[in-house]
């Protein structure tokens, strides 16, 4: 859906020319400067930038809320005639969480733990409406409702841990409506939820901004959210508003280099397999050091001496601004790289599947209900099969609470199924005993997600690179430095990293480290946990080409594990797509993202927001609702709970996998494709 | 939550029968014979022996034990020979007095240490926190004696403050009634305690303070002090819970100096005199109250804790 241009009536928010710096100790940082911004009644404006862009700093300076040894240096916040900037903090308060609210990216700990929701959300009320405890109390419990709670009555007395992430984003948001704030500034409102419950959320937000006449700031680092959310747009890099403009006009008319180069960093779920993600080389400035010229300049393509010295002025036409020297016209179309045609995967009859996966199933003890009552199991995996072939790639997509970070887990002997086996080169490495698991083990490799806890902090690159050679007993301690460098080059990265401690290093390098680690015992098989998820945009490009060119060049075969079904495609020759720990429908990545055959490959697809403002229109009706708790899945088709389609016959009779093409399979009663076989 | 309760007395039962024989034995190991121990070293053998004979102190000592054993069933915790009096009775009679001043202890310690951690947290790293810190690592090094004796010399002899000695009442709503008498004992177990729970309270409320509700409490605009009262503080306190009730049992053992230094007679001074009379029988009383106390410490601290953070389920 295209939002509809803001009515631009009032301005309720205005901040001219602001500047941010933080003192950490003897560092002084500027994490913003110089930005300005105006807001209007009932529109919504998305900053979005990279972690470090002061997008979030922004954010908090309006609330008056920047961390200790932050001040702001220069510049105003006008809110309604009021100026914030050296506001007292007893009339900030009673702006704050009133007038301006926020809402904060959902994380475990976002609410007290220890004190019931409902109080929780009544509190601001209690405070700047002045309202007894049990006028407050309904008030929150009209809010709850409001943000889509279900029965809240009943949940006014809950804790949070018995909230789902999705419902307490939703309390989070009732705390800051309690009020009828005029404006909300939303930070990352759903970064940290799956994209099913992210759409919801952020349909609700657009929902409640336009029924209770708010004007929003959506900060964000997802284009695709800001492509879908936003009325209009600043892009943000290294502290300073590159460009502003309307969504549309800031997508089709692109004139910041830096802009055009974020977008084109971002794998879609329509981009040509076939061609290279653009990447923006090298990595944001450190903002405690002074900098003249435009700060993107050490990595613009179209960088000339006048960028690195003068810092570029404003451009306005008509509602779109920005600084550059030498802007682009429009986004960039085709990038030049195309990756050269690997080899076709060697057809699994030939040679027998790499790495065959057998009715894998996995169920974790959770205890008792109670002393005599049956121990429940978490059903995290339960019967999937799948086979990868040499020098294929394999992708597994879901949703958190999937099961497919277990399964990944056993595919290299990590854990062990409680059924069912992986056969690794035509033996079963299930039921091997751990001193036989060892040589095996070498060629299966794991890479995670975080990097910097998947790295030993206190052992420097060198060491990290030369361990799994030394437990395996290949060469000399010199041969092994010699290996590392080598791996290191391979991945791209300078051989004097050897002696750096991870700390040292940007969240992009360790993750090209962890590859080298993984790399190091010339695996045949390597398997990826979400590799790229904690990468910002401009990086992760960076990480997905390295990988895309690893898996060409040494013919590996990989099983790549993400929520991001964009990353996935344009990793994956195939993928699997899991539900509550069963495997809904495979094929090949072409066939799975253009023609899904099953409603929740349909539904997650259609719920990913796309960085292109047109195009928009939703290919499926979007997933709705909660995960079931796999302590307890459904009967039947365990996705028939929140599936659009399912009768009587899915919650009876389990489907199966069953061919859609030779290549493709769906386990649905009702599936959007035509099955080839059966009836 | 019942089957948990009930589990956890099981488990109880049987760390306190561990107990009980390992104490038993060991005393054993240290005097076989009672009969020398009360009769004394000019008493001749055969009286010594007619007296273990009639007393079932020749018996192996694992009959010796399991009788023990069903004597405490009964409630009867032995006798001491040399007080001449039921062990039970002595203890009653001192058990009292001592839970009071540790009790008193407990509480001043936490009323201390709990607004003084947070507030050090509040405040990390500025004058106020590090000296605050300073000071307590002085007074944990410092053994509770050279401080009881230093508060002396400076409260009771020098500014005539407060009494060097406890009161001598048995009864302890007498000790209660006359809070002078028990200051400086009171203060000198609560400083140990205090110097602990306060930095213990400063690092688990700097760690709440980093937590994401505290900076959605303040977006709500509360002042400062509400963040700290309402969102803060009942968090910050969970962990303490456990560690206070880890730390009742060396309460008790806390006591064994303060109530000797103050001449407060409760089951620490009562411990220590039974030490020099080689008095096994109360000996083995005492140790097992530090077990009771340690089970009951840890058992009361983890419902307490369940109580306060509704995150904890008391599985099995």
């Amino acid at each position: 859906m295209i939002p509809q241009p803001a009515v631009a009536t009032d301005r309720v928010l205005s901040v001219r020319d602001l500047a941010v710096e933080i003192r950490r100790g003897e560092r002084l940082v500027r994490p913003v400067s110089g930005v300005s911004l105006d807001l209007h009644r009932g529109e919504t404006l998305g900053i979005v930038g990279e972690t470090g862009s002061g997008k979030s700093m922004t954010g908090l300076a309006i609330m008056g809320m920047l961390p200790s040894g932050g001040r702001v240096t220069q510049g105003s916040i006008d809110f309604g005639g009021t100026e914030l900037v050296g506001l007292d903090p007893a009339t900030y308060r009673g702006i704050r969480g009133n007038d301006i609210a926020m809402v904060f990216q959902d994380s475990l700990t976002a609410l007290n733990p220890t004190r019931r929701i409902g109080d929780q959300v009544a509190e601001p009320a209690r405070l700047h409406l002045g309202l007894s405890r049990r006028a407050a109390r309904r008030r929150a419990e009209e809010v709850l409702a409001l943000v889509g709670i279900p029965r809240p009555g009943e949940r006014m007395d809950d804790h949070p841990h018995q909230l789902s992430g999705g419902m307490r984003q939703r309390v989070m948001i009732a705390m800051a409506l309690v009020c009828e704030p005029k404006v909300v500034i939303a930070d990352e409102p759903t970064t940290a939820l799956d994209v099913t419950i992210q759409a919801e959320i952020l349909d609700l937000l657009d929902d409640l901004r336009s029924r209770l006449g708010m004007a929003m700031i959506l900060v964000t680092h997802d284009m695709g959210v800001i492509a879908r959310h936003a009325d209009r747009v600043g892009v943000m890099y290294a502290g300073r508003l590159a460009e502003t403009g309307p969504t549309a006009d800031l997508f089709e008319r692109t004139r910041h280099r830096y802009t055009q180069a974020l977008l084109a960093s971002i794998p879609s779920l329509t981009h040509d397999r076939g061609e290279e993600l653009y990447s923006i080389g090298g990595a944001p400035p450190d903002l405690s050091a002074a900098q003249p010229g435009c700060r993107f300049a050490p990595r613009c393509a179209a960088a000339t001496d006048e960028c690195r010295t003068e810092q570029p002025p404003v451009v306005a036409e008509g509602a779109h601004a920005y600084s550059c020297w030498h802007p682009a016209s429009g986004p960039v179309r085709h990038t030049a790289v195309r990756i050269a045609e690997r080899p076709r995967p060697a057809a699994v009859t030939e040679t027998g599947p790499r790495l065959s996966v057998v009715d894998l199933h996995r169920e974790y003890p959770a205890g008792h209900g109670s002393w005599f009552g049956p121990r429940r199991t978490v059903k995290a995996v339960s019967g999937v099969s799948f086979e990868v072939a040499a020098g294929e790639t394999f992708g597994l997509v879901g949703e958190s609470g999937c099961g497919k970070s277990s399964l990944g887990r056993m595919l290299v002997a990590l854990d062990r199924p409680t059924a069912g086996e992986v056969v690794f080169e035509g033996r079963s490495v299930t039921t091997m005993r751990p001193r036989e698991l060892g040589p095996h083990r070498a060629r299966l490799q794991m890479m995670f997600q975080d990097s910097s806890a998947a790295l030993d902090p206190r052992m420097r690159i060198g060491a990290v690179l030369r361990e799994p050679l030394a437990i395996q007993g290949i060469g000399t301690r010199a041969e092994r430095t010699a290996t590392a460098r080598d791996l290191l080059a391979d991945v791209g990265l300078p051989a004097t990293v050897l002696e750096r401690f991870p700390h040292e290093l940007s969240g992009g390098q360790r993750q090209r480290v962890a590859l080298a680690r993984a790399l190091a015992l010339d695996p045949t098989v390597l398997v990826a946990d979400e590799p790229v998820s904690a990468l910002d945009v401009s990086i992760r490009s960076q990480v997905l080409n390295l990988m895309r060119r690893i898996q060409r060049e040494r013919g590996l075969s990989s099983v790549v594990i993400s929520h991001d079904l964009a990353v996935v495609r344009y990793l994956a020759d195939r993928v699997g797509v899991m539900y509550l720990g069963k495997l809904v429908e495979t094929g090949t990545a072409e066939e799975v993202y253009a023609a899904p055959a099953h409603p929740y490959t349909a539904g997650l697809l259609a719920a990913v927001p796309e960085a292109s403002p047109t195009g928009q229109a939703p290919r499926a009706e979007r997933v709705r609702g909660e995960l079931p708790s796999p302590l307890d899945p459904p009967s039947g088709c365990r996705f028939r709970t929140r599936c659009p389609l399912a009768t009587e016959v899915c919650a009876e009779v389990e489907p199966a996998l069953e061919d859609v093409t030779a290549t493709h399979q769906v386990a649905c009663h009702f599936p959007l494709q035509n099955k080839s076989g059966g009836a | 939550m019942a089957w948990y309760v009930a589990k956890r007395l099981v488990v109880s039962v049987l760390v306190l029968l561990g107990i009980s024989a390992v104490v038993f034995f060991l005393l054993h190991l240290v005097s076989d014979s009672p009969g020398r121990v009360v009769l004394g070293q000019r008493a001749s053998p055969e009286a010594v022996a007619d007296f273990n004979h009639e007393h079932g102190f020749d018996r192996p000592v694992v009959v010796q034990y399991f009788s023990y054993l069903g004597q405490l069933l009964q409630g009867d915790l032995g006798r001491s020979y040399k007080l001449n009096q039921d062990v039970g009775t002595l203890l009653q009679q001192n058990a009292g007095r001592s839970a009071m001043l540790s009790l008193a202890g407990l509480v001043l310690a936490l009323l201390v240490a709990v607004p003084l951690g947070i507030l050090q947290a509040v405040k990390r790293n500025s004058v106020v926190d590090r000296a605050a810190t300073g000071l307590a690592y002085v007074l944990y090094a410092t053994p509770a004696f050279l401080l009881g004796l230093v508060l002396i010399a400076v409260f009771s002899q020098q500014l005539d403050l407060f009494p060097a000695e406890a009161s001598q009442s048995h009864s302890p709503w007498v000790v209660f009634t006359d809070p002078r008498s028990m200051a400086l004992p009171v203060i000198t177990i609560a400083v140990t305690s205090i110097a602990i729970f306060s930095q213990y309270q400063r690092s688990s409320a700097l760690d709440q303070l980093g937590q994401d509700y505290i900076r959605v409490a303040r977006a709500k605009g509360l002042p400062e002090r509400l963040v700290l009262t309402r969102h803060l503080l009942r968090n910050a306190c969970l962990p303490l819970i456990t560690l206070v009730g880890t730390m009742i049992p060396l309460l008790l053992a806390g006591n064994l100096i303060v109530e000797s230094l103050f001449n407060y007679s409760g089951l620490g001074l009562l411990f220590l005199n039974s030490l020099h009379r080689e008095d096994y029988p109360v000996l083995l009383a005492y140790t097992l109250i530090g077990g009771v106390l340690t089970v009951v410490g840890n058992f009361i601290a983890d419902i307490a804790v369940a109580m306060a953070d509704r995150r904890i389920e008391l599985a099995s």
